[in-house]
């Protein structure tokens, strides 16, 4: 389509019709408070000038050259190719491939990003993503409540907190009841009326869980009952039993480890899979290949829209009506670039320093690692003085870990550790250094 | 209209046959039906027991083209249910009158009979919609 633009005189005309005088009128629903007033840039400033006070105002962000943090957004290295793929045009500006036969490119990348992420979880059935892990987790419970015709789902704690909360708001508006509690008080809530268990493992706090005897523990008595894990770092499939070996029915997560930065927090990729007996129920976009009537070329299209929310809005098990394309193609690079024993090897190297790190902290007099079952690259420590840690990271120019008190406010000395295959040897003794350091640290005081 | 229209039948306006014996119904979807919907490629139908109302949704019907509803013709309890369409859906084109059948109901309301539709009002119903 051409590039038209609007004259004023069009636009005049345009208000006219809808009968709103201005064009900021059209933007009224912005909250007042979230418009910015004042850029502080004067009037008439030239673009090289601006371009100046620009970056004087970046470089007051503080960008520290190793990262601690992980909980549910994580630093690892993204292969070159990724961003040199992602960057062409016809991938970058491409919108949802409604037709086939003018979009084969992208069908054929969402087809193989579907194939590498089954293969990866051993899923039978991979959808072609959702929007990021949290809300992939919340239509997991609804898809388990249509499949089972139940409205109880029991979500164990130890899932992201801020995932609680979209599954929350996810189920409050399809009226199911949502289920807190421990896996050690998992079978006192359990009975017949419950559509499925879901749990994060990694947890929040790092814990694995040996899913199959979870599995076994929970279909034995229920086997109706469906089983949802959810992971926030998936790059721990390179060393973990994948999910289609421990009889999850529905596995999901947060993708963004996978060739996609952590930026702000976001855009995730939410990863969407299940076991093939319910394909028709699962959420989302679906491509698959198909062959020509007459001849032997291959093409692949949008599959079983059926499911989907634009062609039965009232049968449909989402209003989902799209997927993370961009993000999902990055997650599929990053994938074919490594490779089965790439991704091994970065599993490998994730669990490896963790675990150096997590010995040596323990070691340190005050330190208490609270985790009681194994962990990947993420663990739990109680402090002795945790402003001490805080401050001795950013001074040593790292990004301390996570206060877990951010969401456990009663856990105010714990912090959650994320290291991985980015943390150099020098960055991790200076982590170290940094915690003992902190042991002696007194509080500057005000006055 | 090429269509078969077995005269042993009753009909509903939805498309629905029902073969009543003693105390329990037959149920599937007419030849005409299985003809607007074309190939059919997913069937999904009711648990045994399901306790359901005349008119409400019984099952789920998936061609190539269309998604349709089956509708309880009757109300009433499902006894059976023809599994083999689940993994053969295209029983219900290529055999709607017989190995195509889609559930066995015990029905619960006997007065509700005289509401389903003889032959030749059906064959109207499907005359005009063609």
């Amino acid at each position: 389509m051409d590039f038209i633009s609007h004259d004023e005189k069009t636009i005049a005309e345009m208000l006219k019709i809808i009968n709103v005088p201005d064009v900021d009128d059209l933007f009224q629903d912005i909250p007042k408070d979230l418009i910015i007033k004042t850029l502080n840039i004067s009037e008439g400033m030239s673009e090289p000038d601006v371009l100046d006070k620009m970056k004087e105002y970046g470089n007051k962000n503080k960008i520290y050259s190793h990262s601690f943090l992980g909980a549910g957004c994580y630093y690892h290295y993204i292969p070159s190719l990724v961003d040199f793929v992602i960057s062409r045009s016809e991938f970058y500006t491409s919108y949802t491939p409604y037709q086939a036969e003018a979009s084969q490119g992208y069908l054929q990348a969402i087809y193989e990003y579907q194939s590498v992420i089954s293969r990866l979880t051993e899923m039978e059935v991979a959808n072609a993503s959702m929007y990021d892990g949290s809300t992939s987790l919340a239509e997991a419970a609804i898809m388990a409540s249509i499949i089972s015709g139940k409205n109880q789902v029991i979500l164990l704690e130890g899932v992201h907190p801020d995932y609680i909360d979209v599954v929350k708001t996810y189920c409050w508006g399809q009226n199911i009841e949502l289920i807190i509690t421990s896996e050690d008080k998992l079978n006192d809530v359990l009975n017949e009326d419950i559509a499925a268990v879901m749990f994060q493992s990694p947890n929040f706090f790092g814990d694995i869980t040996d899913v199959l005897v979870m599995s076994n523990k929970v279909k034995e008595k229920y086997p109706n009952c469906l089983l949802i894990q959810c992971m926030t770092d998936p790059t721990c499939l390179g060393l973990l039993k994948p999910p289609g070996k421990t009889n999850v029915d529905i596995f999901v997560a947060e993708g963004q480890s996978f060739g996609i930065s952590p930026s702000f927090g976001g855009p995730g990729l939410g990863i969407f899979t299940a076991k093939k007996k319910f394909l028709r129920k699962i959420p989302g976009r679906l491509v698959g290949k198909t062959k020509e009537i007459n001849g032997d070329r291959e093409g692949f299209l949008l599959t079983l829209q059926a499911r989907e929310q634009h062609i039965r809005r009232e049968k449909a098990s989402s209003n989902i009506c799209t997927n993370q394309a961009l993000c999902s193609l990055s997650a599929l690079i990053y994938l074919v670039s490594l490779g089965r024993t790439g991704l091994r090897e970065i599993a490998n190297q994730n669990f490896q320093k963790a675990h150096y790190v997590k010995k040596a902290i323990a070691s340190i007099p005050g330190y208490k690692i609270l985790n009681k079952k194994p962990t990947y690259n993420e663990f739990i420590v109680r402090c002795p003085n945790i402003n001490g840690l805080i401050r001795e990271c950013k001074k040593m120019n790292l990004l301390p870990p996570l206060q877990i008190s951010t969401y456990y406010p009663d856990m105010s000395d714990v912090v959650l550790v994320c290291v991985t295959e980015l943390n150099s040897r020098s960055s991790i003794e200076k982590f170290i250094k940094a915690a003992r350091l902190a042991i002696n640290y007194e509080e500057e005081r005000a006055d | 209209m090429n269509y078969e229209f077995p005269d042993n039948l009753k009909y509903t306006k939805t498309h629905e046959w029902v073969r009543l014996e003693d105390k329990t119904a037959t149920v599937g979807i007419t030849d005409f039906a299985q003809h607007q919907l074309g190939d059919i490629v997913y069937i999904e139908l009711p648990e045994k027991g399901a306790n359901l109302e005349r008119q409400s949704s019984a099952g789920e019907i998936e061609s190539v083209k269309a998604v349709g509803e089956l509708l309880m013709p009757l109300s009433g309890r499902i006894i059976e249910v023809n599994s083999t369409l689940v993994e053969n859906p295209e029983l219900v084109n290529s055999s709607p009158f017989s190995s195509g059948w889609m559930l066995k109901l015990e029905y619960t309301n006997e007065l509700e009979i005289n509401d389903l539709l003889s032959v030749e009002d059906y064959k109207r119903i499907a005359e005009e919609e063609n």
